[in-house]
């Protein structure tokens, strides 16, 4: 109870920070954020309008009385771009972002578990070695070049679609049909995810890996082959339990990082999600949205890693206090 | 009357890959053997292979060692094809309670799924009444039944060693293979589970080999003992014998080498070191710390000679008739 | 996005040497040289760093201007042929080889330094002054590196400089909880207490003392730290944040996606800039693992694995030696 207590406190505590992080950095660019208006031949009254609009004019830490109390309505500002509502802006990317998250984590650490556990399990042979290699220069190699590569050596001679999230042929014949439609989305959604899980299972094969030679060297491992259990049994039925644990927690942990492969992938393959609104943002130079997004994000990144905290407490009965 | 006993081991060698292409002969060609019911001890020193043995016997060895001789249970030959023929064997009629019991059971399952484990595995019972026979397993150990649900680290140390030794019994072995149990223990608690394994094996006519470097211990609860040294069999016989009547420099001084609480002797250890084992050596392996060493014990290596009925001893100084200086 | 673009932990199939202890002579060249990893690993970087130095005189083309067609193959004038602007790539990627080792090498050590400190100093005074730069840690891995990027870009101006240490100010949060650690347990050493006792004063006890003991550790870091800083260079180019005069791998890649290397089948603008980053990355974990591993060795003995133990034939006791 104790833990829960404290480890609450802490993502409070860097939650506010992160959100008074968040107003700080973005009111600290030079020529404030109206600099992204492209506004070169306003007058100036028009300019001080639009100053007045957004605040601006306002002292820095009324202006962020504002934000605090914009952000306890869920108002996360107005886009400067098109000057619609932050929110509206970013929600619909956010869904479409989702699924290729979750089937990218999911792919890295299916692929992650499987690679791990084989070289653990063949210890100092070839497979380990040829496994943990390949493993590695996945991670170290740029995601936006594995990116191209799938492009260019699996999109394309396999006709999958390496841009945007629908078909333009899907509504040809009027209103897709459920299945044409999940179909179109999942067609769609497969590189990006599968170039986000290529990119990212690195990480999770070797602590598998060496999760998994820890337990195996266990005392109790040995007590379940004398016990007579076959090799196989030992490593689903003892093993994995307990070489999956630091696993659990380091998907959550490696949120961050998800997300910005995610940016990475979107860009490349066109997809409308968060990352593409995210580069779109910048170019346009429109911080309320950039504002809005990574206020999402760095609280998506805390929750994240709260669950972590949380999640391992849960999974570990030594962990009582 | 047959004189077969319940195991016999019959020049069992262990090596093992170090690499480079070298190798450590760990067990240099032990034979013993032992009755039903009957427990023998296994003394020595860290390192000299005891504990290397007793895995060898259920075939619990890692893939760089490999092994020759003979494992006889009831006259089968459960080494013959290595692996094959030990697995059948694990659990259902040679078990094992490992060093440090602490860390047998694996933290995250309860300490009733795990004794069950085997049972189930082997076919004996499974569900309710393999749960049923977990808590009668415990409570033959001395543990409230109630705990079967408990995770391990809820047990003190002395309690998980018990449930080991329930979990070892789990179905019904014929042997029992015990590798220092109580070491790392306080002492009252030692003395519980010396009892409590005693008890035991004379209840359920377990035969056991109780491996440990303590000699207390061992003659406290084993009416047998095999001295080890370097790989080998220094001496075998009664306790009482080893003690009273110790035909092995090495038996001798390590008897002597046990504190005596209640004398004012000095404490005598064996100086020097054992030799290594990953070269062949000539002559006794125990000859650089032996305190009678003469001549012939630097070139020729000693073999077990069998002093009385059930007593035998590797060393020269029992050769009479080969000129050994009198004793 | 925490700043999570990590080296991973690298295990170590073809044989780290042996613990060494720091104060044996003769154990930095052990230490290097001493397996086979370190060595493979340490010849690549050196590579790459020869051709770093040496880019102006080798080269065999200007990368300013055009001196072949657009997406031109490979042939014996252009070796790997030429980008969309008509450059020739190999020079092109011998010049990135500068730009991309000079930010890794340099931001590693702005790591460094900022995490020897925070970490030197917290383990070494303990008490609130660890609190207080362990809470800021925290904190620190808090902030999201993309937007930190984004922001420091935008009020620094793109320079190679500001990107050296926007990468340093965003990764020395592992080498600080490194230090940290090791400083903590090398303060109760018994040779600390009594040279404190002897009335040492602080600066000389972590001079003298406790500095030598951790150097090799920090090496081993720092290795690592340039292969995240190199990662990190791919990632501010691929937002568009780089220097716009200096060509970097991280530019190049970015260059193939927008250049549309893709659709001219242009493999060779696409694979050798990803394909070196890559290959240092990998060298530079590899070293560093292995470092690592030799520093804090963790033996492992499995006792599952698919070899058995095998048996040899009966031999009776042979009667004399």
């Amino acid at each position: 109870m104790d833990y829960i207590v404290k480890r609450t406190g802490f993502a409070l505590m860097t939650l506010f920070v992160a959100i008074s992080l968040n107003f700080v950095l973005f009111r600290a660019i030079p020529g404030g954020a109206v600099s992204g208006l492209r506004c070169q031949h306003c007058s100036v009254k028009f300019r001080e309008a639009i100053i007045k609009q957004y605040g601006l004019d306002k002292s820095k830490w009324e202006q962020y009385v504002v934000y605090l109390d914009r952000l306890g309505h869920g108002d996360l500002g107005t886009s400067i771009a098109d000057n619609r509502p932050v929110w509206d802006d970013i929600r619909q990317p956010l869904v479409n972002t989702l699924p290729m998250i979750v089937a990218g984590t999911v792919i890295s650490v299916l692929l992650g578990v499987l690679a791990g556990v084989v070289a653990a399990w063949r210890r100092g042979t070839l497979m380990d070695t040829a496994n943990t290699w390949t493993a590695l220069a996945f991670y170290a190699a740029p995601t936006q070049w594995i990116g191209i590569l799938v492009v260019f050596y699996i999109a394309l001679p396999l006709g999958l679609p390496a841009a945007g999230i629908e078909s333009n042929t899907l509504s040809i014949f009027g209103p897709p049909s459920t299945w044409a439609f999940v179909t179109d989305r999942a067609n769609h959604l497969l590189l990006p995810a599968l170039t986000l899980g290529i990119g990212l299972y690195g990480e999770y094969a070797l602590i598998v890996r060496s999760s998994m030679l820890e337990t195996l060297g266990e005392d109790y491992v040995l007590t379940a082959r004398a016990k007579g259990l076959k090799n196989w049994a030992i490593v689903w039925k003892h093993g994995l339990r307990n070489a999956m644990l630091p696993l659990v927690t380091l998907i959550a942990l490696s949120f961050g990082y998800i997300v910005a492969g995610a940016i990475v992938v979107e860009d490349v393959f066109s997809y409308p999600g968060i990352g593409l609104a995210t580069i779109n943002a910048i170019g346009r130079q429109d911080y309320p949205v950039l504002q809005g997004i990574f206020l999402l994000l760095t609280v998506a990144v805390i929750v994240a890693n709260f669950a972590a905290d949380l999640l391992y407490f849960k999974l570990d009965p030594r962990v009582t206090t | 009357m047959t004189d077969r006993r319940l195991l016999q081991v019959e020049e069992l060698h262990v090596w093992f890959e170090l690499g480079h292409g070298r190798e450590l002969h760990a067990v240099q060609g032990i034979s013993f053997d032992l009755a039903e019911g009957e427990r023998l001890g296994l003394v020595g020193e860290s390192g000299c292979g005891k504990t290397t043995t007793i895995l060898a016997l259920m075939g619990l060895l890692p893939g760089s060692a490999s092994v020759s001789g003979r494992v006889l249970l009831n006259g089968e030959d459960i080494l013959a094809e290595g692996e094959a023929t030990v697995a059948p064997h694990r659990w259902h009629d040679v078990a094992m309670v490992f060093q440090g019991a602490m860390n047998a059971f694996n933290p995250v399952k309860t300490v009733g799924a795990q004794i069950a484990e085997p049972m189930e595995l082997h076919g004996i019972s499974s569900g309710r009444s393999a749960m049923a026979r977990v808590r009668e397993l415990l409570e033959m150990v001395g543990i409230s039944g109630s705990r079967a649900g408990r995770y391990p680290h809820e047990f003190s140390g002395g309690m998980r060693q018990r449930a080991a030794i329930a979990m070892a019994l789990a179905c019904d072995p014929k042997v029992l293979l015990a590798d220092e149990p109580t070491t790392a223990l306080d002492v009252m608690v030692q003395a519980q589970i010396l009892e409590l394994l005693v008890a035991l094996t004379n209840d359920l006519g377990l035969a056991m080999i109780l491996v440990t470097h303590d000699l207390p211990v061992v003659a406290q609860v084993c009416g047998r003992a095999a001295v080890m040294y370097a790989g080998e069999i220094a001496e075998t016989g009664p306790t009482q014998t080893l003690y009273h009547d110790p035909r092995h420099p090495y038996t001798r001084m390590l008897f002597a080498a046990t504190p005596d609480l209640y004398g004012d002797d000095a404490v005598l250890s064996i100086p020097g070191v054992p030799p290594r084992l990953d070269r062949e050596f000539e002559g006794c392996p125990f000859a650089p710390r032996c305190d009678s060493a003469f001549s012939r014990c630097a070139g020729e290596h000693p073999r077990l000679r069998e002093i009385d009925p059930g007593h035998v001893a590797a060393c020269h100084l029992n050769d009479v008739a080969v000129g050994a200086p009198a004793r | 996005m925490s700043a999570s673009i990590q080296a991973p932990p690298v295990p170590d199939p073809l044989g780290a040497p042996a613990a060494v202890a720091p104060t044996r002579r003769g154990f930095m060249r052990e230490l290097l040289f001493g397996s086979r990893q370190t060595v493979v690993g340490l010849a690549v970087i050196a590579f790459f760093v020869v051709i770093a130095v040496l880019a102006p005189d080798i080269v065999p083309h200007s990368v300013t201007q055009q001196t072949g067609p657009v997406y031109g193959a490979p042939n014996g004038h252009h070796l790997l042929g030429t980008d969309d602007g008509g450059i020739d790539m190999l020079s092109e990627v011998i010049y990135g080889a500068r730009v991309s080792m000079l930010v890794g090498f340099a931001a590693s050590v702005v790591c460094m330094v900022l995490g020897g400190l925070v970490g030197v100093l917290s383990g070494y005074f303990g008490g609130k002054t660890d609190i207080v730069l362990m809470r800021i840690t925290d904190y620190f891995l808090v902030i999201p590196d993309v937007p930190l990027m984004i922001i420091a870009a935008a009020i620094f101006g793109r320079s190679l400089l500001n990107i050296i240490i926007i990468i340093g100010v965003i990764y020395w949060t592992s080498t600080a909880r490194l230090l940290r650690a090791q400083v903590k347990s090398l303060r109760e050493r018994v040779y600390v207490q009594r040279a404190r006792s002897l009335g040492a004063g602080h600066s000389r006890l972590i001079g003298s003392h406790i500095m030598p003991q951790i150097a090799p550790l920090i090496v081993a870091n720092t290795v690592l730290t340039i292969a995240t800083a190199i990662f990190a260079e791919t990632y501010i180019s691929f937002l568009g944040l780089g220097d716009p005069s200096a060509i970097s791998w991280g530019k190049l890649i970015q260059n193939s996606l927008t250049g549309g290397a893709v659709f001219h089948s242009a493999w060779w603008a696409i694979i050798p800039p990803g394909a070196c980053v890559t290959v240092v990355i990998l060298a530079c974990t590899m070293v560093g693992q292995a470092l690592e591993d030799s520093l804090n060795p963790r033996l492992r003995v499995g006792h599952l694995s698919v070899r058995r133990f095998r048996m040899r034939p009966f031999s009776a006791r042979i009667e004399s030696r």
